[in-house]
Parts: structure tokens; C-alpha cells; sequence
């Protein structure tokens, strides 16, 4: 607890890296920019769970066309004997996507292999357009090559969480973006 | 595209992180050869190599190659300056280092990053020539 009684972040939260403030600015500079590209077209907006949700949040509030919108869910890798198969959707669409635009909302991208997958299982749908749309694109570890058409902030190789972001399922309720940092002395 | 049993190969691999590294381009469905080609990077006066270079993993659908390595800082010199002769003898090669640096990352991206043997304390030692 701080000196006024409030709960504090611990130790291992750092410095902010993106301000509430920066983080929606740009974010309403993106969806002025969406609204623009896809005005008069129907648009379905698409986004993977969980790390998406504050962004697809406030992305779809700034777009000011009307959107349908739909949520995709997939298996992560990590340690879990369960997860040591092949990636595959855990919560499917919804809304049908075939000859329609579909904009696919990401929080962070960094070696491109879940945008890979998911853009390919998208692409199968037959949609008339596919375009991704990133907050955060992380190039460092690239190794496969994403087609981005909307990016939020190019960033350097640290570990943020919040507004979204976790490590290990927490943090994701911060307002901001933070770097982590494991080791640092409270 | 490789399959899944091609990972649970013990002994293929030189370290447990490029082991570690398969399995993560398995799960994803990433299509991967394991040290398939060996680059010369200086002969003799008779043409006989003298050294050379074999890329950890190749990728065939990006057409790259991907070094992996968790050698500390400190020992890389002599990695860099192959990676450098080999991107100027072969300006064609598509190749990516990942360091200890950005595996590091990938494990605390997958919460792996308390596995102390896929990275380890001092990383791992260089191969043998």
C-alpha cells in the first residue's frame, strides 16, 4: 500500500513506456483512418483474444462507419503438455466472412507467427479484402513476413504489459503500456 | 513440412533451445529443415575449404535462414564476422539471427523463461569447428 492507502503495482512493473493519453490519440488516428479507407463498404472487424480487448475496444468507438465485429480465439504455445500439439482456433467465427472486408485487429506483433496463422485461416473464408491492422509491431524477431496495413507504434525489444498485454495473465487491466522488467528490486 | 516426431528426436539437435525452437515452428506450422546446407566461407590456395557455415534451421515457404544461438555477448565475435563474410560471399541469403537476447524474449513470451536448460546460465558453448 502507498502513503494515501491505495494498492500499489509491483516491483516488477517499470517505467511507462506509452501514455493513456499517446495510446488513444493514436488510436483515434487509426480509426479516422480506417473509417476513411473502408466508407461505404461492409466490414467486418476481427479480433483475437485476449490481448485485443482493450485496443479492439477503443479502435471500434473511434471508427466512425458502421462494423460488424467478431472475436477469434486460438491455442498458445507454452509449457502445458496440451498445448505441445499444433496451433489450432479455440473459440471460431461467428459472423460468415466470405465476399465481405475483414480488417484483423492485433495488440502486438512480433515474430509473426500467430498473424501468419490467423490471417491464412481467414484467407480460407474467402474474404473480398483482408487487412491487419497492429497497436504495437515488434520487428526484432520477425520471422515471418506480415503484411500490415495499419500500425499503431513501431517498437523496440522490450516486454510490455497492460492495456492488454500480460505476463502470465496479469497486468492486462493497466490503463498504459509498461515494461516489464522480472528482476527489478522493489 | 516437418512433423511433430521430427522434434522428439533427441540428438538431432546441438542444444535444447534450437530443440525448443522446432517445436515452436511446429506448433505454428512453419515448414523447417534442420542445418540443411553448409556455406564455405574461406579456402585454400587448393580450394579445400577452411571454413565454413551451416544456418541452424531453413525455412522454405520465407525462403530464410535462421541462426540460433545462446552463446553469451561476450563469445559472439567470431559468429558475427561468419554471418558477415557468409552475407557477402552470398548476398542472396536470406538469413536471421536470433542471439541469447531475443530467445530469451521468446521464452518469457511462452513463460518458458524458467527453464534454465533451454538457455542456461553462461548459454551455450560454441560448436566445434
Amino acid at each position: 500500500m502507498d502513503s494515501r492507502g491505495s494498492p500499489r503495482w509491483p516491483a516488477d512493473i517499470g517505467p511507462t513506456f506509452l501514455s493513456e493519453e499517446q495510446i488513444q490519440q493514436r488510436v483515434a488516428e487509426l480509426g479516422a483512418q480506417v473509417s476513411r479507407d473502408y466508407a461505404g463498404q461492409d466490414l467486418v472487424v476481427i479480433g483475437v483474444l485476449k490481448g485485443v480487448l482493450f485496443f479492439m475496444a477503443d479502435l471500434l468507438r473511434a471508427i466512425t462507419i458502421p462494423v460488424c465485429v467478431d472475436f477469434l480465439a486460438i491455442s498458445r504455445y507454452g509449457a502445458a503438455e496440451q498445448t505441445r500439439g499444433v496451433v489450432r482456433l479455440t473459440k471460431d467465427l461467428n459472423e460468415p466472412i466470405d465476399g465481405r472486408h475483414v480488417l484483423f485487429v492485433e495488440d502486438i506483433i512480433d515474430t509473426g507467427l500467430t498473424t501468419h496463422f490467423i490471417m491464412r485461416t481467414l484467407r480460407q473464408q474467402g474474404p473480398s479484402s483482408l487487412n491487419a491492422c497492429v497497436l504495437l509491431n515488434r520487428t526484432r524477431r520477425r520471422l515471418i513476413d506480415v503484411d500490415l496495413a495499419y500500425v499503431g507504434f513501431e517498437i523496440p525489444d522490450y516486454y510490455l504489459v497492460g492495456y492488454g498485454l500480460d505476463f502470465k495473465e496479469r497486468y492486462r487491466n493497466l490503463p498504459h503500456l509498461v515494461k516489464y522488467e522480472r528482476n527489478r528490486s522493489g | 513440412m516437418a512433423d511433430d516426431a521430427q522434434t522428439r528426436r533427441r540428438g538431432v539437435f546441438a542444444h535444447p533451445s534450437e530443440e525448443e525452437f522446432a517445436r515452436i515452428l511446429d506448433f505454428y506450422q512453419i515448414a523447417w529443415e534442420y542445418e540443411p546446407r553448409t556455406f564455405a566461407l574461406r579456402w585454400d590456395e587448393h580450394g579445400n575449404v577452411l571454413e565454413a557455415f551451416s544456418p541452424d534451421f531453413y525455412l522454405p515457404e520465407q525462403d530464410m535462414y535462421v541462426e540460433l544461438t545462446t552463446m553469451e555477448p561476450r563469445l559472439m565475435t567470431k559468429k558475427h564476422r561468419k554471418l558477415r563474410q557468409l552475407q557477402k560471399l552470398y548476398p542472396d541469403i536470406n538469413i536471421k539471427l536470433l542471439n541469447r537476447a531475443d530467445f530469451k524474449g521468446l521464452m518469457l513470451k511462452y513463460g518458458l523463461d524458467e527453464d534454465e536448460g533451454l538457455v542456461g546460465p553462461r548459454g551455450q558453448p560454441p560448436k566445434p569447428e
